[in-house]
């Protein structure tokens, strides 16, 4: 057993115990905030420590595997959650879906092989260090506004109506969903801007049309089509936010399933 | 008719049929040109008919600067597949690069300059870990700039050698490079540098057939290495193999060579003169590439600038007037 995994296993324990805590407080018509965002914070020191004790160990960051790209990207959405939750008091109810919602992700983790990878010659750069930062920015903003999204159906389906009810109005909730979405749109932009650079650094060629290039202007493309639909067609917030969660599953199809479906040059197996 | 060609609902329908282009493009490998050149000039005339009818889309200037520097980006995008050049190029170690590519693509307005990007290949070195994982390329090189002054440096798989606008980069392609004289019977002699298959790709097929300049002989050429080069259980570094021989067949003769030795062969005489080794190198031509970038950040700080401006006037849970 490698060193990092017993804290992995402890900060996964962090994030179920926060998620049970929100989802428990939606039944029960009260959610114990302070308490979620402690656990989800001692979730991502325990985390982060497991990152860490990883990066040092192999000398390069969790870019490589399946088991280090989940990792990271747990942590990077958990992180970006967490400051949302603490920052947009309309958000925390949110954690009731947006947690267990991750849970998904983290059985995942756990059923993937902590195997060593090889770190490519043509991730030695500072571009694959950016690109993948603004990535993580892009999706964590994208999952805030997925968060947001889900109270604003819940509520059009009838769920969770009297634990909703102090919050604002649905019109209200879609308009900030919209606004982390645009958030998102921002980061997009500049994480594929840097990818081109760092393409063009690595491969001598700034756009190639790979899989993953491809899935990614998808998702931008995505991104544009619904906010542009949301200005035009004024759709009501139940509409906004179906189409908030089919482009968040885009992003998501985009980042942890075509990497690993696909064999181009952009996994870096050169 | 402009009005209609400039509506924000045309836009979505051709946002829609880029999607469905990029799409066709993933399933059907269809050429990028046709299925995503057509929807982006739409975009772009839509864009500048939105630009021209709608003023409240003048009045927000950063909106229209990301809108713009997104015409521009497909633009230039558009004007760099005109004048591109991508392709490969092989180079013995100790020799020049003369221009000499072994395949490549270009746009219909570029004029290949190939040859004034001169430039020497200097040697390499390249570390494996165990297992055969490849670790970085250091390539040395030297050129001569344009005010005649003797340069160097050391290159890479992604430090690039730019010279006269053409950049070089080191690929895992590399191998190893019998220098070999043929003296046909009562002619000058020849030399070659032959480049064996890639290395360690091919590790178990270093052969090729080559023929004989002047003569219209064909021998088969095969290159056996008598150590391990690259050890697969530990860390190793590439290099050219001290113990090794090349076993020449054709025109009725059979011989293993070593470094030094010669044969006879269809009434001539072959040397092996020594063994070096070749790198092989990308090669990418784009002049549009700083600009598309610059064009690509101003559109990217502009959305943010566009936003900012909107959510400062205008906090989310505040009701619309």
């Amino acid at each position: 057993m490698t060193p990092e995994l017993p804290w992995l296993w402890a900060a996964l324990l962090a994030y179920v115990f926060a998620g049970s805590l929100a989802a428990g407080g939606l039944v029960l018509g009260r959610m114990p905030e302070r308490a979620v965002l402690a656990m989800i914070a001692v979730g991502l020191a325990l985390h982060a420590a497991s990152i860490g004790i990883r990066w040092e160990r192999l000398g390069h960051g969790p870019f490589i595997t399946m088991f280090e790209i989940l990792s990271s990207n747990l942590w990077s959405l958990l992180f970006i959650y967490a400051l949302a939750f603490a920052r947009v008091k309309a958000i925390r109810p949110s954690a009731a879906f947006v947690l267990p919602a991750l849970f998904i992700m983290m059985g995942w983790l756990l059923v993937t092989s902590p195997r060593d990878g090889h770190f490519p010659a043509t991730y030695r750069t500072v571009w694959l260090y950016v690109h993948v930062g603004l990535g993580k920015v892009f999706l964590g903003a994208v999952l805030v506004s997925v968060g947001i999204a889900s109270i604003v159906l819940a509520r059009s389906w009838g769920i969770g109506t009297q634990r909703f009810a102090r919050l604002p109005a649905s019109e209200r909730l879609s308009e900030l969903a919209f606004r982390f979405l645009a958030l998102g749109l921002v980061f997009e932009t500049l994480m594929l801007i840097t990818g081109a650079i760092w393409a063009q650094d690595a491969w001598g060629r700034y756009w190639a049309w790979d899989p993953l290039e491809t899935w990614s202007f998808l998702t931008w493309l995505m991104l544009a089509f619904t906010l542009h639909l949301r200005a035009t067609l004024r759709v009501g917030p139940p509409v906004g936010a179906a189409l908030v969660i089919a482009t968040f599953c885009v992003a998501f199809l985009t980042f942890f399933g075509v990497p690993f479906l696909s064999t181009a040059p952009h996994k870096g197996a050169v | 008719m402009i009005r209609a060609l400039g509506s924000v609902r045309f836009t979505l329908v051709l946002l829609g049929a880029l999607a469905a282009g990029v799409v066709a493009l993933l399933a059907l490998d269809l050429p990028p040109t046709w299925c995503v050149a057509a929807p982006l000039f739409a975009l772009t005339a839509n864009l500048l008919a939105a630009v021209a009818t709608n003023p409240a889309f003048r009045r927000q200037g950063p909106l229209l600067a990301f809108h713009l520097a997104l015409a521009a980006v497909a633009a230039l995008a558009a004007i760099g597949r005109l004048t591109y050049l991508q392709g490969g190029a092989e180079v013995t170690s100790g020799q020049p690069f003369t221009g000499e590519m072994v395949g490549f693509e270009r746009g219909p307005l570029h004029r290949v300059r190939l040859a004034e990007a001169a430039f020497v290949n200097a040697g390499f070195e390249i570390d494996y870990a165990a297992g055969l994982r490849r670790g970085p390329t250091r390539n040395l090189v030297r050129w001569t700039d344009e005010d005649g002054v003797a340069r160097r440096a050391q290159i890479g798989d992604q430090d690039a050698l730019v010279l006269r606008g053409y950049r070089f980069y080191t690929t895992s392609n590399k191998g190893f490079a019998p220098r070999l004289v043929w003296t046909p019977a009562g002619g000058a002699p020849h030399e070659v540098d032959l480049h064996m298959p890639s290395y360690p790709v091919f590790q178990f097929g270093q052969e090729l057939e080559w023929n004989l300049p002047r003569s219209g002989t064909t021998v088969k050429v095969s290159l056996q290495i008598d150590e391990d080069i690259i050890d697969p259980e530990k860390a190793s570094r590439f290099r050219v193999p001290a113990r090794q021989r090349l076993r020449i067949e054709g025109a009725g003769a059979a011989a293993e060579l070593r470094p030094g030795e010669s044969m006879a062969l269809g009434g001539g005489t072959l040397a092996y003169v020594s063994l070096g080794s070749w790198m092989g190198y990308k090669v990418s031509y784009d002049w549009t590439l700083p600009w598309i970038f610059a064009a690509a950040a101003t559109a990217a700080l502009a959305l943010a600038a566009h936003f900012a401006q909107r959510w400062r006037a205008r906090p989310w849970d505040v009701e619309p007037a």
